[in-house]
């Protein structure tokens, strides 16, 4: 979707390291790469192409890397997976080529209470009482007053929605006590 | 706000309700402090404290809390200990708070910090744990209920805490909404970002008077022509009128002699700001004066004259 890799990317990667010396065992473009078990039905199709690979480059985001180095652990484990990419965010998509960051699933969601705008993401300093001292006009001081200041945003926001009540409100500091570590949704 | 306690000669000022005058200091990337006392020293016969600054626009300085003992010490001059939440997460602080009541420190200001991202170790992380309001809830926990977080502390801080605020602020309301946050959290005083426009200042200190926090308001009288107009062009959001621009480079254009030009510059900042305070204080909009003038202790006697006056 973001086109970082997609059946053009890939093979085009392929081509520009085949022209630098490197033999392609073979391009797959998983559907879900990210999914382990759709992941794990993809490198299926390719075991006989594997066992003749030094080295996979994926052009997935993070996730990518970490699904293929855990679905071929067993079966593969002397493969190193590389990144192509650098992952810049897990965006919201307002349209192919254009993606935002609005949600760090940071594990202790104020949505509720800032009118579905986040402070933590769309606020530079990631504040739970803004805005600060850097709003200009409505605009964020980090990167030269082009971006939205998010607690004007939120702010507007809850004006619209008559709750200017919660933008009122004195918020306590952001827990870390559960976010400082590994983290796992575990429920079955 | 518990009554009437006061730990420091800001505190007894604020407690007694008396019009205050504050300066401020700017610490350098210097382990030697002579020339920031020497400024001190000038400011200290008309002055109720000063601030000295934590790494204003996220320029790396000498640490502020260093820096603030160091001045009292050798001078005697209060000092108001400016803290931004950049740098240091909420355990720091904490411990920060207790170190500087040791070091004899008792008045804070609680502030923000300019990002990272603005000064000279952009590659810095920035920390922002608490914020200026939760910073001023933590320091009004550990001093009047003598804990943090609800853990005891053995022998608790003594320390005043305020706040900024910006009456040039654009929109006004989520500023004004903010500092009835910060007053919520038990900020004991106000000092405010530079301001020039004085129907813009009129509105919005009428905005957060009913929070019944004392206001010192931030000035900026301006040196010289090359400082006027480096604070007009680098400061986020304040802008000095061009008509004052215009007065202060007529100065540096047409009077040659320095020691004239020198009385000039000084004549009409008091010619700026007396009417300006003058209003403020009629209105009763006001508590204090905060001049934010570093390296220009000589205009204190002069912004005595208008306070008094």
């Amino acid at each position: 979707m973001c086109q970082t890799g997609g059946t053009e990317g890939a093979k085009e990667m392929a081509e520009k390291l085949e022209s630098e010396g490197f033999n392609i065992t073979t391009v797959i473009v998983p559907e879900e790469v990210c999914d382990n078990r759709v992941m794990k039905k993809d490198a299926r199709n390719i075991e006989e192409e594997l066992q003749h690979t030094d080295a996979i480059l994926t052009l997935s985001c993070g996730l990518g890397v970490a699904s293929i180095t855990e679905v071929l652990s067993n079966k593969f484990p002397l493969i190193p997976v590389f990144v192509g990419t650098n992952t810049e965010f897990m965006g919201m998509t307002e349209r192919i080529g254009r993606f935002y960051m609005r949600c760090q699933g940071c594990g202790d969601c104020l949505l509720n209470e800032t009118g579905g705008i986040c402070p933590i993401t769309t606020c530079a300093k990631a504040l739970m009482n803004g805005p600060c001292g850097g709003m200009v006009e409505g605009m964020c001081e980090v990167g030269n007053y082009e971006k939205d200041c998010g607690w004007v945003l939120i702010y507007k926001r809850l004006k619209q929605l008559g709750r200017l009540d919660l933008f009122s409100k004195l918020r306590e500091p952001r827990n870390w006590s559960e976010s400082g570590h590994q983290r796992e949704v575990v429920w079955r | 706000m518990t009554e009437a306690k006061s730990y420091s000669k800001l505190g007894e000022a604020l407690a007694k309700g008396e019009f205050i005058l504050t300066g401020e200091l700017e610490p350098e990337k210097t382990c030697d402090l002579s020339h920031t006392i020497e400024e001190a020293k000038q400011m200290a016969p008309y002055v109720i404290a000063a601030n000295v600054t934590d790494s204003p626009l996220g320029i790396v300085t000498i640490n502020s809390m260093a820096a603030t003992h160091l001045i009292q010490k050798a001078t005697g001059l209060e000092c108001v200990w400016q803290m931004t939440v950049r740098d240091v997460n909420k355990l720091g602080i904490a411990g920060m708070i207790m170190g500087a009541q040791a070091l004899g420190i008792h008045n804070i200001l609680s502030l923000t910090g300019d990002h990272t991202a603005m000064g000279d170790l952009p590659e810095s992380k920035p920390v922002f744990d608490l914020d200026s309001a939760t910073l001023i809830k933590l320091v009004r926990e550990m001093v009047d209920k003598g804990s943090i977080n609800g853990h005891e502390i053995e022998d608790p801080p003594k320390l005043h805490v305020g706040g900024a605020a910006n009456p040039n602020s654009n929109p006004m309301e989520p500023e004004i909404l903010k500092i009835g946050r910060k007053a919520e959290a038990g900020c004991e005083f106000i000092q405010t970002q530079v301001v020039y426009d004085l129907d813009r200042t009129i509105e919005f200190l009428t905005g957060i008077r009913k929070y019944k926090v004392p206001i010192l308001l931030g000035i900026f009288p301006m040196k010289s022509y090359g400082i006027a107009k480096g604070f007009d062009t680098f400061v986020p959001g304040v802008s000095v009128p061009k008509e004052i621009l215009a007065k202060w480079k007529s100065v540096k254009k047409d009077v040659t002699d320095k020691k004239q030009q020198k009385e000039l510059y000084d004549q009409y900042n008091y010619d700026l700001f007396k009417p300006f305070i003058g209003e403020l204080k009629r209105k009763k909009l006001i508590d204090g004066i905060h001049c934010m003038a570093v390296h220009y202790p000589r205009i204190f006697p002069k912004l005595n004259d208008i306070i008094r006056g």
